[in-house]
């Protein structure tokens, strides 16, 4: 018994030794955090109402490719109205050919006054008769086909599910993904107007109420694992909320943590993950909440480029996806941690630090001439104390003083501080 | 205590102590290294008198009893067989037995199932670990050996590496004499050499083995015969023990790829196996006989390699006191001025000057202290020295390299580079690189075929500078370039006064230098970029030829699709939901009376790719020009006749004045 005593008093004079600055004792009353937290969400609430400009308004000098969401009725015709000149061509003798808007990275440009990638307006044949070409361009028809039968029926399937109908001519998933996302820039449509949908990644939980499909939803009270994000963001209506701000986290474990720690009711907020990469349901839905509650995000992220990607990807748009980032961005994300100045401000040990391989040095690199890091000077600054240290560090790094540090003593403080870029 | 050792071993007992380190690891190993070393002699042998070479090789089988009689030792019938490793116990028997008897009713049950039967596989007989014994011969038609220099040439192994720098051929300069201390170890037998020199009238012969204790050669028979057929050249004879099973591919690879590296030479490997013919019915596994000819392909030589100087920066301290103790000159001026290249009499005054107030021109070279000596080093390695010229070595040539890889390859496509000189180390060396795709008996993927100083290297081939270039540092899809299922043939030759061998037996070329790495990639590169406008052209025509039916695998699938969205709209036309206009209706109308079809479609879609291809075809026929006809290829072998000449000899040719 003697022992057992002996090493909980070790354990927890231990306790307030991994403490070291003894942060802790730095933390004012949480209502005074909430002060601050309240004047940020006025402060981005009035900035918010200013409508973003809009690509045509620019009046930029090249043509710009971007695509709205289209009736399912609309999404219909146009495939018709294609097939038809399609049927008519062949029947002429001429075959017939696709003009495809070219998604490559020649092809996109970052808009600062935006903020955020958009597609210029490049495209490129794609005829039936040459045997570069032949292959994408039987997939594309027969991805049409499949649109317009769920345009028919309007019904939703899965990206996953399209690649069944026809697994011996599409071979492999990744090859119908990008044909659907060629598709929907031919029709000039978003994603979604499709009905074709990737199944469930993202989940929210916090301080949300809102109801998918007519059902009403209380993020409080979901559980821990909170509420998987719809993947078809028509579903989603009538968002309330009394939260102050939305947390956005990169990984899954951190996310658990904060939920089982109840965060958000400790600080009003909504917590939302998408699990790594952001699938398009995800950032849907945050840009929908930004826009509808006019909520602050803070973004809670590796110490990694990787970490400072997938803030990116929520913040102007992927790539992949350019000719869709007018509805998939939200801009002005807070980036709130881990950053690289973290790890000697919180004294993270070096044990819970790793080195930076060649290729995350790259990145790095890679990612210091992107203007979306540029337009921010807080981020070159950290983004360089990056590549210099060459250490990166996760989330999880902060567990070493507690498991449950991220929520009692981190974050707190971090907000305390106003320490967000 | 170890250098007691070492004052007392002599040279030829410290290479039979530690065999190794000159290929001789075990008994196959020595067949092999034995072969390579008597071949590689011969070469350089021909190549001194500039005759083109032509030798002939022969390993021959010699079974227990022969062996016996010729070292005099009765054959003993085993008494006592148990004593024996191979004898079979009775349960080992039993057990074999069973064996057998299952086989066979395997084989009776396929038989009567009308299966294929499959040929009874030899049982193997227990591993025996008697040795097996070898005659090697080697027979070449160089210079010969002057009769009285014969003994020593064999029976003394001298430690000391020769004054001067050369690129050579050999790795130790031990040539046949680790063999023959091989031979002494294994079997005992004498080494047999005939021997005449061009325009002696009489031939040696010389029979001796080799006092490994004393180093000295020990004569059993060394006379004079007649030479009436005036040949000239070289025949060596020697007994070892060996292994033909384990490393007669090894001997064949490098027979073979001796060839493409000395195309001027002609080889002729003999096997002969102990069993007569008549027996090779009944022996379940025979070692067949076998005889490959290497052909000549061409005659034209490379030069020989020239001597030259050390350059300052490639010698330790150890080499600058042995040059002091061989040089001629008498004074440090003279010194430095002869013994290295690079280094001119004002360059040697300056560099004299700055090594301070010790030394003077004039100063007597044999008297520089141990620390003088350590200074002059210590300023080579600072010092700025001009690079060494290539013109001392002896690269194989791109056109030989070509021609080789051609004769013994027979690939699709073949380029080669041949890389300008550089240095490393104060050694100058040069990389050529060959690269050929297809062949016969080439694998699927790549083949690498290494050549240092213009001998085959075989073994320890994954670490080498070269395999580890073409496998790593190479894109080869760049270059249109299958690597997994492409015959590639890679073929690097580096030649240098002093090759940075690494490992014990000098087998590879180490990854870490990053001059010859760097040289390697280039000349691979550059044969890449050559090939890479002959595939593309390939590639175009293969498309040519499967372009209609890659397209028309596709028409079914493309025309359903576009007809089944037509087919949904005729019906909802066809119920007045959406409207249509002009041919837009007139089309659907067509396609819901069945006029238009998705027949009709794909009628007219195959026709439109039946045209593009047309238009293609022709396009690409006024591009490519006719067709070529089929090539032949012929060799026109050189006149066989003999000229009296007179050489003259030069790095980079040699003048035959025929008279």
């Amino acid at each position: 018994m003697a022992d057992k005593k002996k090493r909980r008093r070790a354990a927890s004079s231990s306790d307030s030794e991994s403490d070291p600055l003894h942060f802790k004792s730095k933390l004012k009353p949480d209502s005074s955090i909430l002060q601050t937290l309240t004047a940020l969400k006025s402060a981005s609430a009035s900035s918010s109402s200013s409508r973003p400009a809009s690509l045509s308004s620019l009046n930029l000098p090249t043509a710009f490719r971007e695509v709205s969401d289209l009736p399912l009725s609309s999404v219909q015709s146009t495939i018709e109205s294609l097939a038809l000149s399609l049927a008519h061509s062949i029947l002429a003798g001429h075959g017939f050919s696709f003009s495809v808007p070219s998604r490559a990275s020649a092809n996109q440009l970052y808009v600062p006054e935006l903020d955020r990638i958009v597609l210029k307006d490049k495209s490129s044949s794609r005829p039936f008769a040459s045997v570069a070409s032949v292959r994408k361009t039987t997939i594309t028809a027969r991805i049409l086909q499949l649109i317009h039968q769920l345009s028919l029926k309007n019904i939703h399937v899965t990206k996953r599910d399209l690649f069944y109908t026809d697994v011996k001519l599409f071979q492999d998933q990744s090859q119908s993904d990008s044909i659907l996302d060629d598709v929907s820039c031919i029709l000039g449509c978003t994603r979604s107007s499709l009905n074709v949908v990737a199944s469930e990644k993202g989940v929210v939980v916090g301080r949300l109420i809102f109801s998918d499909n007519g059902d009403m939803i209380d993020c409080t009270k979901m559980g821990m694992g909170g509420k998987a994000i719809p993947p078809n963001i028509d579903r989603v209506a009538d968002m309330q909320s009394d939260a102050l701000f939305i947390l956005l986290v990169e990984k899954d474990a951190a996310y658990m943590r904060l939920a089982e720690d109840r965060f958000y009711n400790r600080f009003p907020c909504i917590i939302v993950t998408a699990k790594g990469q952001p699938d398009v349901a995800t950032r849907l839905f945050l840009r929908k909440m930004k826009n509808e509650l006019k909520l602050p995000v803070l973004a809670l992220v590796d110490s990694d480029p990787y970490g400072l990607k997938i803030l990116s990807v929520y913040g102007c748009g992927s790539k992949n996806m350019s000719y869709d980032s007018a509805n998939l961005t939200t801009p002005d994300i807070k980036w709130l941690g881990v950053r690289p100045s973290d790890l000697d401000k919180y004294k993270i040990p070096e044990q819970c630090r790793l080195p930076m391989t060649e290729t995350d040095i790259k990145t790095g690199k890679d990612l210091l001439e992107e203007d979306f890091v540029k337009k921010n000077p807080g981020w070159v600054e950290e983004l360089n104390l990056m590549v210099k240290s060459k250490q990166k560090a996760e989330i999880q790094a902060l567990s070493s003083f507690g498991f449950q540090y991220l929520t009692e003593v981190y974050l707190p403080l971090k907000l305390q501080q106003k320490d967000w870029l | 205590m170890l250098c007691f050792i070492f004052i007392v071993e002599s040279p030829a007992e410290f290479f039979a102590d530690n065999k190794n380190i000159a290929g001789f690891d075990n008994p196959g190993k020595c067949l092999y290294t034995t072969v390579r070393e008597l071949v590689e002699n011969a070469l350089d042998s021909a190549e001194a008198i500039a005759e083109l070479p032509v030798i002939e090789i022969t390993i021959e089988e010699i079974g227990r009893n022969k062996f016996n009689s010729m070292i005099g030792l009765a054959n003993h019938e085993r008494v006592d067989e148990a004593l024996y490793d191979d004898f079979e116990t009775d349960k080992a028997r039993e057990k074999r037995l069973a064996k057998e008897a299952r086989f066979q009713e395997t084989q009776a049950k396929n038989a009567a199932l009308g299966k294929k039967v499959k040929a009874p596989t030899a049982f193997k007989p227990t591993k025996s670990r008697e040795a097996s014994y070898y005659r090697v011969t080697c027979k070449d038609n160089g210079r010969g050996m002057p009769h009285d220099d014969i003994p020593n040439m064999f029976g003394r192994v001298l430690s000391g590496t020769k004054y001067g720098l050369k690129q050579t051929r050999g790795k130790f300069g031990l040539g046949a004499k680790m063999a023959l201390i091989w031979s002494k170890m294994s079997t005992g037998l004498p080494i047999e050499i005939f021997s005449s020199m061009k325009g002696h009238t009489f031939s040696s012969f010389c029979r001796l083995d080799i006092d490994i204790h004393r180093n000295i050669p020990h004569i059993h028979v060394h006379e004079k015969r007649e030479n009436h057929e005036r040949w000239h050249g070289a025949e060596i004879q020697i007994v070892i023990e060996g292994n033909w099973t384990t490393y007669r591919s090894k001997i064949l690879h490098y027979m073979r790829q001796m060839a493409v590296i000395t195309p001027y030479a002609q080889f002729l490997f003999k096997f002969l196996s102990e069993s007569p013919e008549y027996l090779l019915f009944l022996c379940l596994n025979p070692i067949k006989n076998m005889s490959v000819r290497f052909a000549r392909r061409t005659d034209i030589m490379p030069p020989a390699p020239l001597e030259t100087k050390y350059h300052p920066s490639a010698v330790d301290l150890l080499l600058i006191k042995r040059l002091i103790a061989e040089t001629s000159k008498q004074n440090l001026l003279q010194f430095l001025q002869h013994e290295f290249v690079n280094v001119g009499k004002s360059h040697a005054e300056r560099l004299i000057g700055e090594m301070g107030p010790d030394f003077s021109p004039k100063m007597a070279v044999k008297s520089l202290t141990s620390q003088q000596i350590v200074r002059i080093h210590q300023l080579f390695r600072q010092a700025k020295f001009d690079d060494p010229s290539g013109d001392c070595l002896s690269p194989a040539g791109e056109y030989n390299l070509r021609l080789g890889i051609i004769k013994e390859l027979h690939p699709d496509m073949v380029a080669t580079y041949s890389g300008s000189a550089q240095v490393f180390e104060g050694h100058p060396f040069i990389v050529e690189a060959g690269l050929s795709l297809g062949g016969k008996d080439v694998k699927q993927g790549l083949n690498v075929f290494r050549f240092a100083n213009r001998i085959p290297l075989l073994f320890e081939q994954g670490a080498d500078v070269v395999t580890r270039t073409a496998v790593k540092r190479i894109n080869w899809s760049n270059y249109k370039i299958n690597q997994a299922q492409d015959k590639i043939g890679v073929f690097v030759s580096i030649v240098s006064t002093k090759i940075p061998f690494k490992g014990t037996g000098k087998e590879y070329i180490g990854d870490d230098i990053s001059e010859i790495a760097s040289a390697v990639k280039t000349a691979i590169q550059q044969c890449c970029i050559q090939l890479k406008s002959k595939i593309v052209k390939r590639i175009q025509a293969r498309e040519q030829q499967e372009r209609k039916r890659s397209l028309n695998k596709y028409i079914p699938n493309a025309t359903s699709a576009i007809y089944e969205i037509l087919k949904e709209m005729s019906s909802s036309h066809a119920l007045k939901r959406r409207r249509y206009e002009g041919k837009d209706a007139e089309l659907l109308k067509q396609v819901s009376t069945q006029i238009v079809t998705e027949g009709t479609l794909r009628e007219k879609l195959a026709q439109h790719v039946e045209q593009v291809d047309y238009e293609m075809a022709l396009e690409y026929a006024t591009q490519a020009g006719v067709n070529e006809e089929p090539r032949e290829d012929i060799f026109i072998p050189p006149l066989e006749a003999e000229y009296e000449c007179t050489e003259l000899f030069s790095p980079i040719f040699v003048f035959r004045l025929v008279a």
